[in-house]
């Protein structure tokens, strides 16, 4: 229930129109996602789930599939082992670890992107990384919202 | 003493899978269409949210034009019909110049072109990815729009439909990296092919010898060959040609006469090509 809510709102993030001038400087919602399970709720986090939510967000973006699939797994896998020490510092130490784990994730981007016959501008992944730390804090803020209120409805329900 | 099956490892066992299960999805979708089904049934299940989503803009805009409402209507009809004035001229211009084409296709012993039938499209969204050049148009496979067609817009081409859904299309505009056209400059029928680059303003003209003649300010279009877009569709504006020294191609650099990042109509070729 928790991660249908989470997935739905960030779909819906992706999905609303906004301004060309913002493409270039919009945080990756999708890597927020995942970065918000892997770091908070990596106890409840089923890979194959996380391989299966990753392809509507290649249709919305109209990258390869597959593509969000392989830098879901790879941003899990360390937000998982980072998880227990990570969670304990302060926004700012946990955005600087995002940022490090999501220019990685722009590095594997890159190099697929550019196998599948893409131009990507590294630059922009960089950009894109760094925004997408700024607004962690936000973000986290937001889905931690976006759970309370989905454990509330399944609390209500049972 | 480390276990061997310890929750880390189960954890690398997992990424493991998962990556193998992307790259190999990414090598398939990327080599093959033999994912186009799982592209459209996601896309068609993800309608209502998509729509849901285009709310709040839609919402905000009526709201504005509904509080300049009376001042902007007024402008827009003095717009319309000083256009309405121009259009008027250039169709009596274009009927001449139809009845002269059709003779002189007649005297040429050149089949007539069948009739373009277009179907006019609203642009939803554009891909939220700064590499990927595709816009979703609000006309699909209910409309008649099928995989392959044409895209194109009062000023030039934009692109090509290259996923139907049921009430949406995805369209790969000219400037993605991935589109490669074939064109031909109006002037000298010089034939090329325009390769997108990734920007919005630029597409590019590769592997031409060194002595072509094309010149700032050529206008291209389409060539018609590989038998996808009719010939003689107007698409870009020559802007620079690089001529290195030692090097034996040159490089042309043209600016496509759409503007595509503004666009907000466009229209779907539906006919079925030159017979």
């Amino acid at each position: 229930m928790i991660f249908l809510v989470t997935w739905l709102s960030t779909l819906f993030l992706i999905v609303i129109p906004y301004p060309a001038w913002m493409t270039l400087a919009l945080p990756h919602f999708g890597f927020l996602f995942v970065t918000w399970w892997g770091l908070m709720r990596n106890y409840q986090l089923s890979m194959t789930l996380l391989l299966i939510a990753s392809l509507p967000i290649d249709v919305l973006y109209g990258t390869t599939l597959g593509l969000h699939g392989l830098l879901f797994a790879l941003i899990a896998y360390a937000l998982t082992l980072l998880g227990p020490s990570v969670r304990q510092v302060n926004w700012i130490r946990q955005s600087l670890v995002v940022f490090v784990v999501l220019l990685i994730a722009s590095a594997v981007s890159y190099w697929a992107r550019t196998l599948t016959g893409q131009s990507p501008d590294l630059m922009i992944l960089v950009l894109q990384s760094v925004v997408s730390a700024l607004l962690w804090s936000p973000l986290r803020w937001f889905y931690d919202v976006v759970a309370d209120y989905a454990e509330g409805l399944r609390a209500q329900r049972q | 003493m480390r276990p061997l099956f310890s929750d880390t490892s189960v954890a690398s066992v997992r990424l493991v899978v998962a990556v193998t299960f992307s790259v190999a999805t990414i090598f398939i979708d990327s080599r093959f269409d033999a994912l186009t089904l799982v592209r459209q049934t996601i896309k068609t299940v993800l309608w209502p949210l998509e729509q849901a989503a285009y709310v709040p803009g839609r919402v905000s805009s009526e709201l504005i034009d509904w509080a300049h409402s009376y001042d902007l209507i007024t402008e827009r009809l003095e717009v319309i019909a000083l256009e309405n004035e121009r259009l008027r001229t250039e169709q009596l211009k274009l009927q001449t110049l139809r009845a002269e084409n059709a003779e002189l296709r007649r005297l040429l012993g050149v089949k007539e072109r069948v009739n373009e039938r277009l179907l006019q499209a609203q642009i939803e969204r554009l891909s939220n990815d700064p590499f990927v050049h595709r816009v979703t148009i609000n006309r699909g496979l209910l409309a008649g729009v099928t995989e392959g067609r044409p895209v194109i817009s009062a000023d030039g081409l934009v692109g090509q439909v290259v996923v139907a859904y049921p009430h949406a299309a995805d369209v790969l505009l000219m400037t993605d990296a991935t589109h490669n056209l074939p064109v031909q400059v109006t002037r000298t029928r010089e034939r090329a092919i325009a390769v997108g680059v990734g920007r919005m303003d630029r597409i590019e003209l590769r592997n031409l010898p060194d002595t072509v003649d094309i010149v700032p300010g050529d206008l291209l279009e389409t060539s018609g060959l590989g038998e996808r877009f009719q010939s003689g569709i107007p698409v870009a504006e020559v802007k620079e040609v690089i001529r290195a020294p030692g090097q034996p191609f040159a490089r042309v650099i043209a600016a496509p006469l759409t503007p595509m990042a503004r666009l907000s109509l466009v229209m779907v070729d539906l006919a079925e090509g030159e017979s």
